[in-house]
């Protein structure tokens, strides 16, 4: 029986109300005793084979027949009034199918309504200002050189803080900030609680611009079968594409049918559709054929969103013994020229620790450069950065050790709300996790290992982050009459391995071999709703209806067996694909029961249930790092990272491990590498690519120790499982800069640590020197 | 890419006669020309394919020097048992260049002819004073890459690996075109850029690189490249060194200090080589060595960690030798 | 003198076929690869030389096929990943990849496989290092690394004994 309820959900950082439709009353938890046979085992990826072969079609790789391509006119200027646009010239190319610009378009509103699909008011530059279609890339390419443009240059600004200024130029009519007020939150009282410390302590940290830098670069393929449309999106949500398509075109949602099987990499920028999108949809009606618009690698970086940049002010207030007193959390994010919401880089000082007096102050700002998009836990990775930095800066003064001061504040309970968590492994990993790396010993390694020229030094980063995933998802597992299985959702499989998870899930259930188990998704049309996959939430949201609708569909398989085979019910079970006779020992192969039973399938359903009201559920993790910095040549290089994280029960530890591996490699490249650049003049990104953009190779991977607390959630949902998507890149440049700065005895305030910032840190008087 | 004429040119003559087309550029293997074709920075409307000309082929032991021809790729001089034996700071740097797949498609010719990296050069959507614009961006932008030494209108820096690594070997260059013919020192090939010739080399549009000759190095000959990196591996040089040391017993001979990142051509810092001739190396000595390399250099805005970087390279180089 | 600048034809050796595409002396190996003969596993990461997810085999050596030009291939054996399973069977190392999970979203797979494939055809008992060096230039932005070195391991250790 469908039931509405009202509850609190959590997405990447970020609370609100929603209402749901759930169906009846969920089905018992897998409790923490439960013993498996497939769940909990390391699996291989069941679509591992397409993988390797090359065989797995991913969007760029779908080519229609008569396939037309386009490609993006776009603006050289970061902010500009274009005054006349002419494709004559570039219509008359061979070749060329045809261009849309302001003037042939329609006037759809995108970003929230901040601007449109042809905007005639450019915002940041590498903006579009015209699409090309045509018979191949390289003519559309050469069509783009034809469009003349005249733009009226405007002035711009690209630092977050100069924008906030007065005489800033603006962006919007309401200004340059975003939301017009900042993200604010409150316990306690701060004035107060600075007053009852002991030791104060105040830093000011900046974190750079990170790009998603996905290997697939973003695109969409769109043909239209009559007055339908077919789109294939690289796309971490088809649902979400599906609806932003058919509300920017006008069309009935179930005339867009989205289609995403394979995608390579999303990191949360591809929640959503893009102007390709559209465009491929709206050229793929004009000319008739089918249409590919692909981003290349330098669009991507310029406008496929980034991470933004902050700006921080974190102050801590202790007692003599160690006690948070207050801390007070300020952050300013360039946004780029477009956004709807700002990333919650003060969650982690709000949440982590049991602190009386807290206070944060989150403000996102328009500058003339490309929109931010979530990427991998946003703002969670800044903020910890922030707020682990001023942890061991409070040890420090107050000589305790920095483990021992997050242990004395630990939170029992949610400090934010006063619920308890479901489950909370974070002591537990703490741990683990200073076992592993040899926390107590880490002055002698230091010692040893350190020379005139090469510092060692550890620390440690703490994590904590959403990832309980939710209702609204759904699931039909449907046994087939050959004894097979297949598992229907709407999710899409972004190379976490989900789709191996909810194998892994159904095969349990049914007692099935997992070979015999196939997993539909990735298509709004045969899919059943599923929410985006994004907020570490695909598994914790889908794989409880999955394992819904395998339980029904085996209380209907045996049903059926006993009726067929004539044995009562509670004397069957099925094991390893069979019935078995639990008196007799007697087995019967499923599909031998079907061949009485002409085509009878069985369809099981599956929905996702509510999450509990009265408890909070958070995962948690600890990181701690060893560097060695080259006093020489600024070099930080990572040496080991152990990582211990708690999100519930593990389905599949391979792919776990793999997410943590991932995950850390991602968080290395933010600490120590990766950085776009922005001519302040210009207002021109200057690194928009692979070459410039530093992102970690094979030879930058240090020893990774990555565990998991097993710990079953016994109330977030029927599996206990929470998400481990993003949990693992959150205290990875904590970790890593507290170790830097441990090596150093000197705190660097900003990130990326890279030679630069070293050298400079260590020999100030080399700076500027022609500052003439 | 805009689309150009393709040939194959089957020998130095006719490469070089193609090449006195309007607008022709030569093709060997291909990884530097077509990324600046693809962002159209440079527009050829014909490709001369140097690959099957037979006299820019090979590495030869000739008696008293190596020879390596211009299409030698990077991997074969990584690997080339003569060059590792006897060059082993060209064997070095190869090794530190770019990525396996990389090294396997370029070549020695390429490698020294490539453009530069700015990214403002780089920019597709900047005419800089180095594509015949007015401005050179860099100087007043984020010259975190640029040069902190020779004054030139352009504060690009050179990028290739092996050049400071075959310079400190005093390698010779050949060169063929339809006006020159015969061997440059390939210290003199590089030039810093000025109003009157904007580019990095002395090449002429239809000139060509043949290959280098290296002079046998002395028994008592040893050297080092190092490469500092914006990450472990497979990135361009924020700075580099490459240091040969002739030994007298236990002073040094003749030095050759070459640094590479630090200028809009390789650096022979003659200065720092006087430092340490005729002396035992330590470490007080390694350093002033390091202190005069870079001793005029003007640091921009966000190069100034440079001037550390590049000294204490050079310290380290010397000290790695004299161990 | 081959000399070409409108659509012309060529010949490419691919996988042990012949095949004859006609094409501007522009296109990439890549672009013909992909789009002129429909094989798709060969991937484009960045389409300029910095991302390795466009690695195929050159006369036996790992190249990156945006930055070679198809006509250039004439006389040249090129290999992609789809010629390495052979009549159902997979290649060991791709065997040895699904087994390690030496991949996530596996975009950049192909282009781990075929260098490591040619580290292995020419050096059977490759060290760690050996094979970190043999991909460096094949970024994995979901950071696979770690199972990658394991997957070349364990696939050059069942290469010996005899696939
Ligand atoms: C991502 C990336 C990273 C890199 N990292 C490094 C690095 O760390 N260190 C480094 O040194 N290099 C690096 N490179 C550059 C690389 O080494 C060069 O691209 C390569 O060596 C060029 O050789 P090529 O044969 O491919 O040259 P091409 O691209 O064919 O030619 C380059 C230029 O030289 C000209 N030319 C070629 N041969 C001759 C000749 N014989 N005579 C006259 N002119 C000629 C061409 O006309 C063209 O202008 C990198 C490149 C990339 C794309
Ligand atoms: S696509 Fe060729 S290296 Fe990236
Ligand atoms: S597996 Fe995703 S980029 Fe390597």
């Amino acid at each position: 029986m469908p039931k509405v309820v009202t509850q609190q959900v959590e997405f990447e950082g970020h609370f609100f109300e929603q209402t749901v439709v759930i169906e009846g009353d969920d089905i018992t938890p897998w409790g923490p005793e439960k013993e498996f046979s497939v769940v909990g085992q390391p699996h291989t990826r069941i679509d591992g084979s397409e993988r390797v072969t090359g065989g797995a079609k991913f969007t760029h790789d779908i080519h229609l027949p008569g396939m037309l391509y386009g490609k993006f006119l776009r603006s050289p200027h970061p902010h500009a009034q274009i005054k006349k646009i002419s494709t004559s010239r570039a219509e008359k190319l061979p070749g060329v199918r045809a261009i849309f610009t302001y003037e042939n378009s329609p006037e759809i509103p995108w970003r929230m309504g901040l601007t449109k699909l042809f905007d005639k008011r450019i915002r940041y530059a590498g903006e579009e200002v015209a699409c090309v279609i045509a018979d191949d890339e390289s003519i559309c390419l050469d069509a783009l050189d034809l469009i003349e443009v005249e733009y009226e240059k405007l002035p711009s600004v690209v630092d977050a803080e100069l924008a906030l200024e007065n005489n800033a130029p603006k962006l919007h009519e309401a200004g340059n900030l975003v939301t017009g007020k900042p993200e604010t939150y409150a316990r306690g009282d701060v004035e107060k609680g600075f007053k009852e410390a002991d030791v104060v302590v105040e830093g000011t940290f900046r974190t750079q611009v990170a790009l998603h830098n996905c290997m697939e670069t973003h695109g969409s393929a769109a043909v239209w079968e009559g007055d339908n449309l077919k789109i294939w999106d690289s796309t971490q949500h088809i649902f979400g594409v599906r609806d932003m398509v058919a509300t920017a075109l006008g069309l009935p949602k179930h005339k867009v049918r989205v289609i995403k099987q394979y995608m390579g990499g999303g990191f949360g920028s591809k929640n959503g559709a893009g102007k390709y999108t559209i465009l491929a949809a709206l050229a793929a009606k004009k000319t008739g054929r089918p249409v590919k618009i692909l981003l290349d690698r330098r669009e991507e970086n310029l406008l496929a969103g980034n991470r933004p940049s902050t700006l921080q002010i974190v102050k801590i207030g202790a007692t003599r013994d160690g006690k948070l007193t207050a801390i007070y959390h300020k952050c300013i994010a360039n946004e780029g020229a477009y956004a709807a919401w700002v990333a919650g880089s003060t969650g982690p000082s709000t949440r982590m620790y049991a602190c009386p007096n807290v206070k944060a102050e989150n403000f996102g700002v328009f500058t003339n450069l490309g929109p931010v998009a979530a990427f991998r836990a946003p703002g969670y990775v800044e903020g910890t950065f922030a707020l682990e930095a001023m942890m061991d800066e409070v040890a420090a003064k107050l000589g305790i050790d920095p483990l021992e001061l997050r242990l004395r504040n630990y939170a029992e309970v949610d400090p934010t709300s006063g619920k308890s968590f479901t489950t909370k492994g974070l002591r537990k990993a703490y741990e683990i996790g200073s076992e592993m790396i040899g926390w107590e010993r880490r002055s002698q390694i230091k010692k040893q290992n350190s020379t005139a020229t090469k510092k060692i030094g550890f620390g440690m980063g703490s994590q904590i982050w959403g990832g309980s995933g939710g209702p609204p998802a759904y699931s039909v597992v449907k046994i087939n009459n050959d004894g097979t299985a297949v598992v229907l959702t709407g999710t899409q499989e972004i190379g976490t391995g989900a789709k191996t998870a909810m194998a892994q899930i159904a095969a349990e259930v049914l007692a099935f071999p997992i070979e015999s188990i196939s997993v539909e998704l990735g298509d709004t049309q045969i899919g059943l709703y599923s929410p985006l996959s994004a907020g570490s939430m695909t598994l914790a949201s889908v794989g409880p209806a999955v394992r819904g609708a395998a339980e029904d569909a085996k209380k209907q398989l045996l049903d059926v067996g006993s009726q067929v085979l004539n044995i009562p019910i509670e004397d069957l079970v099925i094991e390893n694909g069979d019935f078995l006779n639990k008196k007799s020992g007697e087995r019967t192969p499923v599909k031998k029961i079907y061949e009485k039973l002409q085509n009878y399938m069985i369809v099981g359903r599956g929905a996702r249930g509510p999450n509990p009201a009265d408890k909070v559920v958070n995962t948690f993790g600890a990181q701690f790092a060893q560097v060695e910095v080259d006093i020489e040549t600024g070099k930080v290089t990572l040496q080991k990272i152990v990582a211990v994280h708690e999100s519930g029960r593990v389905i599949n530890p391979l792919a776990t491990r793999s997410q943590l591996e991932g995950g850390i490699i991602q968080g290395l490249g933010f600490a120590l590498c990766e950085q776009r650049f922005v001519d302040p003049h210009l207002g021109l990104v200057l690194n928009a690519s692979l070459e410039t953009y530093k992102i970690p190779t094979m030879m930058d991977i240090p020893a990774i120790e990555a565990e998991m607390v097993n710990m079953p959630d016994p109330d977030v949902n029927n599996l206990g499982v929470k998400g481990i998507g993003e949990p693992p890149i959150i205290p990875t440049p904590a970790a890593i800069a507290n170790a830097v700065a441990d090596a150093l005895g000197k705190r660097i305030y900003e990130l990326p640590l890279s030679a630069d910032r070293v050298l400079n840190t260590l020999y100030p008087s080399s700076q500027n020197e022609r500052s003439s | 890419m805009k689309n150009f004429e393709y040939v194959s040119a089957p020998n130095l003559a006719s490469a070089i006669t193609q090449l006195q087309g309007s607008n022709s550029k030569a093709l060997a293997g291909g990884t530097d020309l077509l990324t600046e074709m693809k962002e159209r920075i440079k527009t050829p409307d014909r490709l001369v394919n140097l690959k099957s000309i037979h006299e820019m082929q090979g590495v030869r032991d000739d008696k008293d020097k190596l020879w390596i021809g211009a299409l030698t790729t990077l991997s074969e001089i990584e690997s080339h048992r003569f060059i590792a034996e006897r060059y082993p700071i060209l064997a070095q740097a190869a090794y530190l260049t770019a990525s396996h797949q990389l090294r396997n498609a370029g070549t020695l010719g390429g490698n020294l002819c490539q453009s530069v990296r700015c990214w403002y050069y780089r920019h597709p959507d900047l005419t800089c004073w180095l594509k015949g614009g007015e401005t050179c961006y860099a100087q007043e932008g984020i010259n975190r890459h640029h040069a902190i030494l020779g004054n030139a209108p352009c504060i690009a820096v050179q990028p290739s690996d092996l050049a400071p690594a075959l310079i400190a070997l005093d390698a010779v260059v050949r060169l063929k075109g339809d006006e020159v013919d015969g061997d440059l020192s390939l210290d003199e090939f590089f030039v810093l850029p000025d109003e009157g010739l904007r580019q990095r080399t002395v090449l002429g549009k239809s000139d060509l690189v043949v290959g280098v000759s290296i002079p046998k190095p002395a028994a008592s000959s040893r050297g080092i490249y190092l490469k500092s990196m914006e990450r472990e591996d497979w990135s361009f040089a924020l700075v580099s060194v490459a240091v040969q040391l002739n030994f007298a017993g236990s002073k040094v001979g003749t030095a050759r200090i070459v640094l590479g990142g630090v200028a809009g051509k390789p650096w022979r810092a003659k200065s720092a080589e006087a430092v340490i001739q005729g002396k035992v190396l330590n470490d007080s000595l390694a350093e002033e060595a390091g202190a005069a390399a870079v001793a005029g250099a003007s640091p921009f805005e966000h190069n100034g960690y440079k001037v550390v970087l590049a000294k204490n390279l050079v310290k380290r180089a010397l000290l790695e030798l004299n161990k | 003198m081959l000399k070409a600048s409108a659509k012309s034809l060529v010949q490419l050796q691919v996988n042990g076929q012949a095949q004859e595409i006609s094409i501007e002396p522009r296109r990439t190996l890549l672009d013909a690869l992909r789009v002129d003969l429909g094989l798709t596993g060969t991937k484009k990461g960045c389409d300029e030389g910095t991302c390795g997810a466009c690695t195929v085999l050159k006369e036996g050596k790992p190249v990156y096929s945006c930055l070679t030009l198809a006509i250039e291939c004439e006389h040249s054996r090129i290999e992609t990943i789809e010629n390495l399973a052979k009549d159902g069977k997979m290649h060991p190392v791709q065997f040895a990849f699904i087994e390690q999970d030496a991949l996530q979203c596996g975009f950049c797979t192909p282009g781990q496989i075929m260098s490591i494939k040619a580290l292995l055809d020419q050096n059977p008992k490759p060290t760690e290092s050996d094979i970190k060096r043999a991909v460096t230039g094949n970024l994995c932005r979901c950071g696979a690394y770690p199972n990658i070195v394991k997957a070349a391991l364990s696939a050059a250790e069942r290469l010996r004994r005899g696939g």
